[in-house]
């Protein structure tokens, strides 16, 4: 069996996917193990339950010690009440020999989060304005609703255009264009309720008026979303 | 307080000098002093429309370039005392007109006059929204077809967006639509849009619906505008689009197939001989 035929038959067995995982930095100010396990038990002691199974990266950027000190007992006092220890970042090289040794791996120290796989900004929800419109949308005229939604409360006229970077929403007669999700998301929808557009598009992915045309749909409210690179229309 | 209206359409050819020349009629007969300006540089009609073409002296543009005084170029209509025109020039293109020149000609009209009627010219250029750059109500001529309904869409986008009143904040010009050339006759036979399917896709106030007749032509020619015909269903149908303009409640005519219920009586008849 040749090496391509092999890769034909198989199916992949990963992939990656970034993710946001919520991690909590662990500080250490100064170590001594004695009082860090006295004030952890303490802190617990208020909120019993927030350290459980929570990940944690220990960081040694705040300790003014250069000293290495005992990972292998940190390691311990830190699982004993419950955490889950994703590495250690900061420090020196004898701090991080040590860390090595008690089994603990190293993050690069920049700023990265543990979320390496794709350094983003967005790690705090962003609360987006909708842009509202709430006059007839005419021919010729264009609306656009950067990095936000979409909602048109009149009628959106043939020759109009409606784009937005999120979802559309219209609930007046739809007869123009309507393109959600210009900036490639492909999660975007359209809501309307009279589909009479001339196109519909979702992150680039569209149905002309013809297209629309083949298959009528009944009346009702219409959710409009992509699924497996195709437009699709569904009635609500 | 001068009201400035706009006749208009986008697309040529619908009616827009017949509907400004029976207006402004229309208007200085219920007394108001009026003024109808021809907008239509280089293509001017109002004038014939008036049968005032062989008065003119001094044009809209004379007046813009200070060649003439503004009481030197208004001719006063042959049939009513409280009506002027202002023609548009034959030799000068569109761009004869600034925004400064014709602010200053309707403010001047405006302490005197009560209404200022301007005709548009076709199109959405420069012409078009000069005209309707300083107005208080817009009427919108559509035809009962698809082109002219479209285009009278754009032009309500550009009236709600590129008028003195849209870039000032201020309170938005009063729309109004007016369905001209109508024949319920082509309608019932689906050559022509209906008036339920224009109002449906204009959604705007309708003025009056000004029936397909040879009254137009007729009054056109002999310069008369058709509104005087008062024995003519276009001059009727334009009698009542002023009076609804001046707020009052006029039912609709001229929607209906004429003669509806001998047809009536002869598709009975022929069912009876089948
Ligand atoms: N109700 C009507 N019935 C029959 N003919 C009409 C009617 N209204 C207008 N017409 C005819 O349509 C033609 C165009 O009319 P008019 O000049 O008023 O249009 P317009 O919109 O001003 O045109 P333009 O865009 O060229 O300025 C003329 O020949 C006129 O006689
Ligand atoms: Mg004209």
């Amino acid at each position: 069996m040749t090496v391509s035929s092999l890769a034909v038959e198989q199916k992949p067995c990963f992939q990656f996917k970034a993710n946001f995982l919520p991690c909590t930095v662990l500080q250490i100010l100064y170590y001594n193990d004695a009082i860090l396990e006295q004030q952890l038990s303490s802190t617990l002691s208020n909120s019993p339950s927030f350290f459980t199974d929570l990940p944690v990266i220990i960081d040694l950027d705040k300790m003014k010690s250069q000293d290495a000190f005992d990972f292998a007992k940190l390691k311990e006092i830190l699982l004993a009440n419950k955490m889950i220890l994703v590495g250690v970042r900061g420090g020196n090289e004898a701090q991080h020999l040590s860390a090595v040794q008690a089994g603990l791996p190293l993050l690069p120290a920049s700023k990265l989060s543990v979320t390496e796989v794709k350094p983003t900004k967005k790690e705090e929800p962003v609360v987006r304005l909708t842009k509202l419109v709430t006059t007839p949308i005419r021919s010729g005229m264009q609306v656009y609703a950067k990095d936000s939604d979409l909602i048109v409360t009149a009628a959106v006229s043939q020759g109009a255009e409606l784009l937005a970077d999120g979802n559309i929403h219209v609930y007046g007669p739809l007869r123009g264009r309507v393109l959600a999700g210009v900036q490639g998301n492909l999660q975007a929808r359209i809501y309307c309720s009279v589909l009479d557009a001339e196109l519909v598009s979702i992150a680039g992915y569209y149905l002309t008026k013809e297209d629309m045309l083949k298959s009528p749909l009944s009346e009702g409210m219409k959710q409009i979303f992509l699924d497996n690179e195709q437009v699709r229309i569904e009635v609500l | 307080m001068t009201k400035i209206i706009v006749i208009t359409s986008g697309k040529g050819g619908v009616g827009k000098t017949t509907t400004s020349a029976s207006f402004a009629v229309g208007l200085a007969g219920r007394g108001f002093k009026t003024a109808v300006i021809d907008f239509d540089i280089g293509l001017r009609n109002l004038d014939l429309i008036m049968g005032c073409e062989r008065r003119v002296v001094y044009d809209f543009v004379n007046v813009i370039r200070k060649e003439a005084s503004l009481n030197q170029a208004l001719i006063r209509d042959k049939h009513i005392k409280d009506l002027f025109i202002l023609p548009a020039s034959q030799t000068r293109d569109k761009d004869a007109l600034t925004l400064e020149g014709v602010a200053a000609v309707l403010e001047e009209l405006s302490k005197t006059f009560d209404y200022i009627v301007c005709d548009s010219p076709a199109g959405i250029e420069r012409g078009a929204q000069l005209a309707m750059y300083f107005a208080d109500s817009a009427i919108v001529v559509t035809n009962p077809e698809v082109s002219s309904v479209r285009d009278s869409d754009r032009m309500l986008g550009l009236l709600s967006s590129k008028t003195k009143r849209a870039e000032e904040g201020q309170p938005p010009l009063t729309e109004h639509l007016l369905l001209t050339r109508y024949s319920p006759k082509r309608v019932a036979r689906g050559d022509m849009l209906s008036l339920a399917d224009v109002n449906e896709i204009l959604a705007i106030p309708l003025l009056g619906v000004i029936p397909e007749s040879q009254a137009v032509l007729r009054a056109s020619n002999s310069g008369d505008p058709v509104i005087l015909d008062k024995e003519s269903d276009a001059g009727q149908a334009y009698l009542d689009a002023v009076g609804r303009f001046l707020g009052e409640e006029i039912p609709h005519r001229f929607i209906e197939e004429k003669g509806n219920w001998l047809k009536r009586i002869f598709n009975l008849k022929e069912r009876e001989t089948v």
